[in-house]
């Protein structure tokens, strides 16, 4: 094993180390807000706007992430959106594609609460939307952290899909290590190692939530 | 531009609740067929009858939870058969639930508080102050800091009361308050909601306690299959009810 070779490449790995959290933590940020409104919407059963939520759901989760990336990368000329970036291209995939579970996760938050809770804060005066925000939301955090925690864990690794339309995040300086020095083996353990550097604080808080809710 | 009759704009009486024609059907079942009932100020009207008989879907209508398929609702002067007008109401009454419906994730304080903060928008300071003081109408001021959770069935639904009484309502609605408490819990809430009635709050009380509505109702409707059977005095409807129906009714209910 030469390890010489990784710490000669230390920039380029620190750099798409940098990416990919940046690209995480944007579309975590986006997604979760996605999935709120679709979420809210889907709930208040307002006639068009709730089945135009669905048919989202239905084909966001119903088609790869690597297609919709693609699609939306190469497809924008088309679709008018013109000069996508690629950091734009790969966040707005991403966040289409795990807002679609995201908003599901909150559903059955949201769903779980019971209607007398509404009925409650209805009659006190609320608005539907400070109902939502302060009566109803809260009341969903047990149910929903820990899975929107794991959701959040699988999009931090599918961040390496948008290596296919060339965004420069970890896997893909990685590739470029390998093309130039050779390694593979070696580079790929150290891309895995870093990814699971990424993930691993999420872990570690969905298991302390899970046995908070165990114990509650 | 829609011109309305003056009956449509204007309460047709002075009462806080005036009812009349209530027609309601959920699917194929009419559950309300043609109710008139009229609730003065300070006056406090007990609501009784089997259950299915359509009182809890009559409360539910007089605070807008459902609306009615036909006739006139006014409560507080706000018309609910308008659509429009309706969530007027929303701020103005105050609905006691039977399954409490507190809000778990809020001290007692906190839930008293939350439409005060919210709805009226006075300050944290003053809602606090006056939080407090509806707990302690219901004695629970040494309270405020509980959990829903760490209080009893009765403590809650005390709570339920002193949130829907820190918003000064004009008329306050129970919904079957005391059936989900233990029996010995009962009387801390029918104690609460008796010191309500000599304080001069209107009041419409659905319930199977027939000593409350007996020695604190002004006002007895004993309903039967989606309408008012027969309605007066306590002493009326539990002393000599006219109708072979009522007299089952409470020969049932009292003899358990």
């Amino acid at each position: 094993m030469d390890w010489s070779v990784l710490w000669s490449n230390r920039d380029l790995y620190a750099s798409g180390l940098w990416s990919t959290v940046e690209l995480s933590a944007a579309a975590i940020a986006a997604c979760t807000l996605l999935g709120l409104v679709i979420a809210a919407i889907r709930t208040s059963r307002i006639p068009v706007l709730a089945q135009l939520a669905r048919c989202y759901l239905e084909v966001f989760r119903g088609t790869p992430l690597l297609v919709q990336m693609l699609f939306i990368y190469f497809g924008a000329a088309y679709l008018g959106i013109g000069n996508i970036s690629v950091f734009g291209a790969a966040l707005l995939a991403l966040t289409l594609f795990q807002g679609a579970y995201v908003a599901e996760i909150f559903r059955s938050g949201i769903e779980a609460v019971p209607r007398g809770q509404w009925e409650a804060a209805r009659v006190l005066g609320l608005s539907r939307v400070q109902t939502f925000g302060t009566v109803i939301l809260p009341q969903t955090r047990a149910i929903v952290l820990p899975p929107l925690v794991g959701q959040y864990l699988s999009l931090v690794k599918d961040t390496s899909i948008a290596v296919v339309i060339g965004y420069a995040e970890l896997l893909r300086e990685g590739q470029a290590i390998v093309d130039r020095d050779g390694h593979p083996g070696m580079a790929y353990l150290a891309i895995a190692v870093l990814y699971f550097v990424i993930c691993s604080p999420l872990s570690v808080v969905v298991r302390r939530m899970e046995r908070k809710a165990v114990t509650a | 531009m829609i011109t309305k009759s003056p009956m449509e704009r204007t309460p047709p009486t002075t009462a806080q609740v005036a009812l009349s024609g209530v027609h309601k059907r959920f699917g194929d079942l009419e559950v309300l067929k043609g109710v008139d009932i009229e609730v003065g100020s300070g006056e406090v009207v007990v609501l009784i009858g089997a259950s299915g008989s359509g009182k809890s879907t009559l409360l539910r209508i007089m605070c807008d939870l459902e609306r009615a398929d036909r006739g006139e609702v006014w409560v507080n002067g706000v018309p609910l058969h308008d659509r429009r007008r309706a969530p007027e109401i929303f701020g103005h009454v105050g609905m006691v639930f039977q399954q409490f419906n507190l809000f778990p994730h809020r001290t007692a304080l906190g839930n008293v508080t939350l439409a005060l903060l919210k709805v009226r928008k006075i300050s944290r300071k003053a809602a606090d102050e006056r939080g407090r003081e509806a707990l302690a109408r219901v004695g629970l001021a040494d309270k405020a800091d509980a959990y829903p959770a760490q209080l009893s069935g009765g403590q809650q639904q005390r709570v339920a009361i002193a949130r829907a009484l820190a918003m000064d309502p004009a008329v306050m609605f129970f919904d079957e308050p005391t059936s989900a408490l233990d029996p010995e819990l009962v009387g801390e809430v029918t104690g609460v909601m008796r010191s309500l009635a000599d304080e001069g709050m209107t009041m419409v009380v659905v319930t199977h306690e027939m000593r409350f509505a007996r020695d604190t109702a002004d006002h007895v409707v004993f309903m039967d299959g989606g309408v008012v059977l027969e309605q007066g005095t306590p002493e009326r409807v539990f002393g000599s009810p006219a109708e072979a129906r009522t007299q089952q009714f409470l020969h049932r209910v009292l003899d358990t």
